[in-house]
């Protein structure tokens, strides 16, 4: 691997962790590939770079959405106990895998979640009578003057799409809010800011999971990882800050994109 | 939301920005110094901190007698440790 210079980890680092706070991810899921393909490092250490820097955006972006009041901590703490468990398999499965059956997995997991997105990003999650009891996991939004009302939906699919998120944590190096935030939202009644408030939430616990794994084998290339996690801090800060501006179909409309043009990037490199 | 759910948010607010405050101080003058001692100290910080917010709403809703969501919160916490037992035998 070549010597890569300080300044151009510090800001990739700042790049993906504001697009990742932007849309509710830890940014792993531009990391990775910004690493393999444009840097040249190798995929393990790029992982293992990419879950570290996902705590910190995640853990970052968390302190600005608990204070605007997106988190809904008990649907978050819920998921965590699916997500944590499929964090420490994905963590321990990984080694077992090649590069190349990494990558695959990479590419299709990010395609087909960006059809999903595509296909359902037109559904709108909320109900304006807020005299609606929105249920032990449910809460309450303030968008603006408007207040809505949100029941969760599916539970099962969401404790799933966890467990999977999770195990893809682990194994690729993501937050697994690539699949947490487009499940919540397209198929469990989760409003797009919401689910990436708490999927953010979440993403920390996820990370930490598998993260511990990759420390204890000796996966963590210090230099490397740390000037990532340096430039994660403020861009994911600067992200979380600016999600409040965007439209929410906007989002979903970028995250669907940007799902399906890295996911076939990936998977073409194993070709 | 009830004031003590706020209450609870806001103090895993301030566990999350200790948490991270305090690593990244660490990474960058360990980027600065050259020292991986510093480094390595800021990366486990950095990794630790969920941790220690799921501690903290754990403690939370124990004092709260919130047992469901306690429970939930001890499940996660055990995944956790069990991870950092793992990672030490690896």
């Amino acid at each position: 691997m070549i010597a890569i210079p300080t300044f151009i980890l510090i800001i990739s680092g700042a790049t993906t962790g504001l697009i990742g706070a932007l849309l509710g991810l830890g940014g792993g899921v531009f990391l990775v590939p910004l690493l393999t393909l444009a840097l040249g490092v190798p995929i393990r250490t790029a992982i293992a770079a990419s879950l570290i820097s996902v705590i910190a955006t995640a853990s970052a972006s968390s302190t600005i959405n608990l204070e605007r009041g997106l988190v809904n901590m008990r649907l978050g703490m819920t998921l965590e106990v699916a997500t944590s468990l499929g964090g420490l398999a994905g963590g321990l499965i990984a080694a077992a895998l090649t590069q190349r059956q990494l990558f695959l997995t990479f590419g299709a997991t990010l395609a087909l979640m960006g059809v999903v997105m595509a296909l359902r990003s037109g559904r709108r999650n909320v109900i304006a009578d807020v005299s609606v009891e929105p249920g032990r996991l449910g809460g309450r939004l303030q968008e603006g003057d408007k207040a809505y009302v949100y029941r969760i939906r599916r539970l099962p699919v969401a404790l799933t799409a966890s467990l999977v998120a999770g195990a893809i944590s682990g194994l690729l190096g993501l937050g697994g809010g690539i699949i947490k935030v487009p499940v919540l939202n397209a198929f469990c009644g989760i409003p797009i800011r919401v689910a990436g408030a708490t999927s953010a939430f979440m993403i920390g616990v996820t990370g930490a999971a598998s993260a511990f794994l990759y420390f204890g084998r000796g996966d963590v290339a210090m230099h490397l990882t740390a000037a990532v996690a340096v430039g994660a801090l403020p861009g994911s800060l600067l992200g979380a800050r600016l999600s409040q501006r965007v439209e929410a179909r906007s989002l979903k409309i970028i995250m669907a994109v940007v799902l399906l043009v890295v996911g076939l990037r990936m998977a073409l490199e194993t070709l | 939301m009830s004031s003590r759910v706020r209450a609870l948010e806001r103090i895993v607010e301030v566990a999350l920005t200790a948490g991270v405050a305090a690593s990244g101080l660490l990474l960058v003058a360990g980027l600065l110094l050259g020292s991986t001692t510093l480094l390595w100290w800021g990366v486990l910080l950095l990794i630790v901190t969920p941790v220690v917010r799921v501690v903290v709403v754990t403690v939370g809703l124990v004092l709260d007698h919130d047992w469901l969501f306690a429970g939930v919160s001890f499940f996660v916490l055990g995944v956790l440790l069990s991870s950092v037992y793992v990672s030490g035998r690896l």
